[in-house]
């Protein structure tokens, strides 16, 4: 590689439940302002150093439309000279903001990029205002436009992962962010948003008899409930990526270094194993294997999906989500890709690790992965 | 009259919060405050619970937003800026009138003060208050629950001031809904004084005619008008634990020879029932329960009554009884009350005494027999009255019975003779006074009725399913008389003749669509429908759907405005003749819903069309509201509608065969127009309707039929099948269900057309009428109609 790419910073909102939450009222467009800002102002980045700022959104449109990562630029005073550039890559968004920025560095063509994610589920519904799915397509590959639950009883079948371990799966996640948000561990990373400056997901007296007594929410006999899958969430993310050389003579602060990135794609009725492929492609270019990585941050779309990539993979489920996953922390779907990245960096350097992996799965069937090592 | 713009209510127990909830839907703010204990928040509390009770408390739950709740110990200061103050706390005279220190302190001057008192005397409540406060007090006694409970007794004292009288009973009853009837301050007032000895004679008459709780109450119910819990099942429902409170407190009041005191007995074995916990349908039961052992068999048993003693070996299985009685209701009280049976001479007895001491109260309790009977009829739901029931058993007839069995004639009917208690004359009803003359029943401002209509007047146009009225200044009101008011070829055929009379005359200018049924209209003929596939006449029932669509749009394009005025349910058909109005205007208690998915069809008098119609209207509204904020006409980016957004509104209320459970639901379905009216006075809704009709009359523009109704094409079609498709997977929707919705999303999403086409009314109608007539031949609608009307309920096939 030519240059070396680090990630200087992670800030993230606070991550609140869908309509009843209480971002339900806030803006995306202000709800991702506030994330950059805060971003801005903890790296010192010199704003009008910075190229471009690439924003993951799922469903860009209503409040997230009109090109929403320019109007972020607007909206966070920052100079007019930066660009802006909304990328959908549906759940894997805003990982692939980081990984266009990483091959812009590669190219040459700028020193920092700020790279973030954004998605209100409360105002902006899953699959948009007007959905509107093409006959022909659905006629010859109908998986195209499977419904994402569906996706992970099929693995719950595939990889024969019954109800009660995905429930141990779901209140592990709750825990480990319970006691993360406990001791401190999110306070580096969560910018209030007006009053809100806590997460509103974690259930810390979740149980596996209560989630037993939960109906099915996908397939009238099927395993995986709504508190197996991760909740419909509001939640922006960002982080800021610069060549290393950039940084340090800026005195940046550095969390980690990208190694190798991926994006792999998979059967759509299976989207859920589509990190196992990205992981494979990402680590061979790393020149690491499985057993070499310290760190993994996997975004839980769901226990089932999750425990399958976990199995597949040969994991240790020890290092995993160690500060909880999207099913205590929330999913909005643009914004998990930032912060799972975000978040490894971040965890890199204070567990004092080597090598860190964040990976997701995406609607439609793909996996995205980023290899990060330690600095 | 002073404005009541806030109101306080003290005490959140079921009256007083419910109470609370509908001066909310009359869209009043009101301050709830009850006692401050440790730990809790009993008004908070109230109001979360009524947002979970059913029926609702609430018309629609934002009105929740319009309560702020606190302590009476903490937030009395709240109520400074209330003009009207509601006491509903313990009935005891000392809690009350520490209370109303409180109140008398902090409330603002001229401010009204009044108390849901059901037992206590107004005399005793004002006892060593303050001039001014006996001059802005009275009791407004609502009865449970207080949303649905159509009377309010109102009593007043001797230094009541005027006008707070008026004030009050006018927002009672236009603003609350309320049939507010004026009585004197005498124990139980009118409802519950009768209401109570009926229960009690009801009781006292069982046991000794050895009649079983069965066969009394299915005497005293249908057949002689009385809601179906007749006297045990009511009691059952209002808890035996509150008779023995009722009697005390009534014992402790009544005046010392009062009948009730005759007729009181202190059953021992109601004393075993509430020991026990039977104290009703909140307990583990009552006079009625379900079989304990057999949990899921919902067996119900019901108690072989032994006056001295309780114990539960005294259930046994209810039976089905099988009284002549019953079935002679079908020709009258009289029938009833002389058929030679158990449950004959048991209606007899009950009913005997009861209007009796009806009779003999008239005067002490309220200055008329019509105070009486409307007391019983909004209070305890009777179809008529004691003074009714009396006119229908003939006077001289019932008069001569009672003194054959040696019993006391009460004084008004020694004077009434020969002559009933209600006359018509000169068009007008009137009553039968205790000066022993004829006096009118005078209607109140603004308030209209059609069955006051129809006593001097004959049709304009008259068949055997529908009637069409003069009802003054032109306007002409259409009215169902068929079977549940369901639509068949003879209600089109009046309605079309309703069209041409005004059209061509220069008397009418506008129509109105009522009528005085519980419900408005049940929607098409089920029956008839199923009739017609059995014998295949396919191409008769396409005709069908087309007259009605073709009624429906010449109404809705008629050259003079016509109003729906709907009141109770209003479903399929009877939907949709309110969405081809010009505009509703619709009692507050309307439950209109397209529910043709419910048998296994889409709506097709125009329901599809309509709401698709509406749903884009609602939604281009919102992009100009939306512009308007920023003080734009338009922007290069304003679209006028979304291909999918108005579909799939329609699809969701239609598909899921959605009711709305009150005119403000109807309203946030989008079955109303933000711009129609609700009237929360069922009595007063005619005339609001014959208003709003003359208003748009004033200079009506014959309106034009769409043409340009933008649409989604086959992408929106394929978006609302994967949703139905996810519920099938999911459970909440059946394999048939999917079907149907099938068949509607093709409607919806406007057939074969592309999305930069358009399409016309005509042409949604014809899809409408394409995509039912499949459906018809499809054995699941078959089914799914026939289990209709066999069970009353849809299939989920």
């Amino acid at each position: 590689m030519e240059k070396s790419v680090v990630i200087c910073g992670f800030k993230r909102s606070p991550m609140h439940f869908a309509g009843k939450g209480d971002l339900a009222k806030t803006r995306p467009d202000d709800l991702a302002a506030t994330v950059v800002k805060a971003l801005v102002e903890e790296t010192k980045v010199k704003a009008e150093d910075v190229e471009d700022l690439i924003m993951g959104c799922a469903f860009p449109e209503a409040e997230q439309g009109f090109n929403i990562a320019r109007l972020v630029v607007n909206n966070a005073d920052l100079p007019i000279s930066i660009g802006g550039a909304t990328v959908n890559r549906f759940c894997g968004s805003s990982m692939t903001a980081i990984h266009i920025a990483a091959g812009s560095i590669q190219m040459n063509a700028g020193d920092a990029f700020i790279c973030a994610g954004v998605e209100s589920m409360s105002r902006i519904p899953m699959g948009g205002f007007n959905p509107m799915p093409n006959p022909a397509i659905f006629e010859k590959y109908p998986q195209a436009y499977i419904g994402m639950g569906e996706t992970a009883e099929n693995l719950a079948k595939k990889y024969d992962i019954d109800r009660n371990a995905q429930e141990e799966f779901a209140v592990s996640s709750h825990k480990k962010a319970a006691a993360a948000a406990e001791s401190g561990k999110f306070d580096d990373e969560i910018v209030a948003i007006g009053e809100v400056s806590a997460d509103g997901t974690i259930r810390p007296d979740s149980s596996v008899e209560k989630l037993s007594t939960l109906k099915p929410a996908f397939l009238a006999d099927g395993s995986v409930t709504a508190a197996t899958s991760s909740p419909l969430t509001d939640g922006s993310a960002a982080v800021l990526v610069a060549s290393e050389e950039y940084a340090d003579k800026n005195g940046l602060p550095k969390l980690a270094r990208i190694k190798a990135i991926a994006v792999a794609g998979c059967a759509a009725e299976i989207m859920g194993i589509g990190p196992v492929p990205a992981v494979h492609k990402a680590l061979e270019r790393a020149g690491l294997k499985v057993e070499d990585i310290d760190i993994w941050e996997l975004n839980e779309a769901f226990a089932a999906q999750s425990l399958s990539v976990l199995k597949e993979l040969g994991i240790d489920e020890a290092k995993v989500n160690i500060d909880g996953g999207a099913i205590a922390l929330g999913h909005p779907l643009g914004t998990s890709g930032a912060r799972i990245t975000g978040k490894a960096a971040s965890l890199l350097k204070r567990e004092g690790k080597k090598y860190a992996v964040a990976t997701m799965c995406i609607g439609g069937g793909q996996g995205v992965a980023t290899v990060l090592e330690a600095i | 009259m002073t404005q009541i713009n806030k109101v306080a209510v003290i005490g959140s127990g079921v009256m007083g919060s419910g109470i609370a909830a509908q001066l909310t839907n009359a869209g009043i703010p009101v301050v709830l405050l009850d006692i401050k204990l440790e730990g809790k928040d009993l008004a908070k509390d109230a109001v979360a619970k009524m947002l979970k009770t059913e029926p609702a408390a609430f018309m629609h739950k934002k009105n929740a937003k319009l309560i702020t709740t606190g302590t009476i110990e903490d937030n009395i200061d709240l109520i400074g800026d209330c003009d009207w103050i509601i006491e509903v706390v313990l009935e005891k005279l000392e809690v009350k009138h520490a209370t109303y220190e409180k109140i008398e302190k902090a409330r603002k001057k001229g401010s009204i003060v009044s108390s849901n008192t059901s037992t206590i005397p107004l005399h005793k409540l004002i006892e060593g208050q303050p001039e001014s406060f006996a001059k802005d007090f009275m009791i407004t006694h609502f009865f449970n629950p207080p949303r649905y409970m159509r009377l309010l007794e109102l009593v007043t004292g001797e230094k009541t001031d005027k006008k707070a009288i008026d004030t009050i009973a006018a927002i009672c009853d236009e603003k609350l809904g309320k049939g507010v009837v004026r009585c004197h301050d005498t124990p139980g007032f009118i409802a519950n004084r009768l209401g109570v000895y009926w229960l009690t004679a009801g009781v006292n008459a069982a046991i000794k005619n050895n009649v079983s709780i069965e066969i009394a109450d299915a005497v005293m119910s249908k057949p002689v008008g009385i809601p179906k819990t007749g006297v045990f099942g009511l009691i059952d429902l209002v808890g035996i634990d509150l008779m023995p409170k009722l009697s005390d407190s009534l014992l402790s009041t009544l005046p010392e020879k009062d009948a009730y005191r005759d007729e009181f007995i202190d059953h021992k074995f109601v004393h075993g029932l509430i020991e026990a916990g039977y104290t009703g349908r909140k307990g583990k039961g009552g006079f009625y329960r379900l079989n304990p052992d057999k949990p899921k068999a919902k067996e119900k048993q019901a108690l072989q009554i032994d006056a001295n003693s309780f114990d539960e070996s005294q259930y046994i299985k209810a039976s089905r009884p099988s009284d002549p009685a019953v079935k002679a209701g079908k020709h009258g009280l009289k029938a009833v009350v002389t058929t030679e049976s158990d449950g004959g001479q048991y209606a007899w007895d009950v009913l005997k005494g009861t209007l009796s001491y009806a009779a003999a109260l008239v005067g002490e309790i309220a200055d008329t027999i019509h105070d009486i009977d409307e007391g019983m009829k909004l209070g305890y739901n009777w179809k008529k009255g004691p003074f009714e029931m009396i006119d229908e058993l003939g006077a001289a007839w019932f008069v001569e019975k009672l003194k054959e069995e040696g019993l006391d004639v009460p004084e008004i009917l020694t004077k009434i003779g020969d002559q009933s208690f209600y006359r018509i004359e000169a068009g007008k009803i009137q009553y039968f006074g205790t000066d022993g003359k004829y006096h009118d029943i005078v209607r109140p401002e603004g308030v209209l009725l059609l069955r006051d209509i129809k006593l001097s007047a004959e049709p304009v146009i008259s068949n055997k399913s529908a009637s069409v009225w003069d009802i003054g200044d032109g306007v002409l009101c259409f009215e169902h008389t068929s079977k549940m008011n369901t639509f068949d070829e003879q209600i089109f055929e009046a309605l079309i003749k309703a069209r041409k009379l005004i059209e061509k005359s220069d008397e009418y200018k506008a129509l109105v669509i009522y009528n005085e049924a519980s419900h408005f209209s049940a929607g098409a003929n089920l029956g008839l429908a199923i009739f017609m596939i059995n014998i295949a006449m396919w191409p008769q029932v396409e005709d069908f759907i087309r007259t009605g669509q073709k009624v429906f749009m010449d109404l809705k394009y008629a050259p003079f405005p016509v109003i729906s005025a709907p009141s109770g349910m209003a479903l399929g058909g009877g939907c949709e003749i309110l969405l081809c109005a010009d505009a509703i205007q619709a009692h507050a208690e309307t439950y209109c819903g397209l529910v043709e998915v419910g048998v296994g069809l889409i709506p097709g008098w125009g329901g599809c069309k309509e709401m698709i119609i509406r749903n884009q209207e609602r939604e281009s509204a919102k992009f100009k509201k939306d512009l308007a904020k920023i003080g734009k006409e338009n922007l290069w980016f304003s679209p006028d509608t979304t291909p999918v957004g108005a579909a799939r509104k329609s699809f969701e209320a239609i598909g899921t065969a959605t009711v709305a459970k009150s005119a403000q639901e109807a309203v946030e379905i989008g079955y109303m127009r933000h711009t129609d009216g609700i009237t929360m006075n069922r009595d007063r809704l005619l005339f609001d309707a014959k208003k709003r009709a003359l208003e748009m009359a004033k200079d009506y523009a014959q309106k034009e039929p769409l043409t340009d109704i933008k649409i989604g094409g086959a992408g929106a079609k394929l978006a609302l099948d994967m949703a139905v498709s996810d519920l099938q997977k999911s459970g909440k929707a059946t394999p048939y269900d999917g079907v149907v919705c099938g068949h509607l999303g093709a409607v919806l999403s406007g057939g074969d057309k592309d999305l930069t086409e358009t399409i016309s009314e005509q042409e949604l109608l014809d899809l409408e009428v394409e995509e039912f007539m499949k459906l018809l031949h499809n054995e699941g609608t078959y089914a799914r109609i026939e289990h209709m009307l066999e069970k009353g309920k849809p299939l989920r096939n």
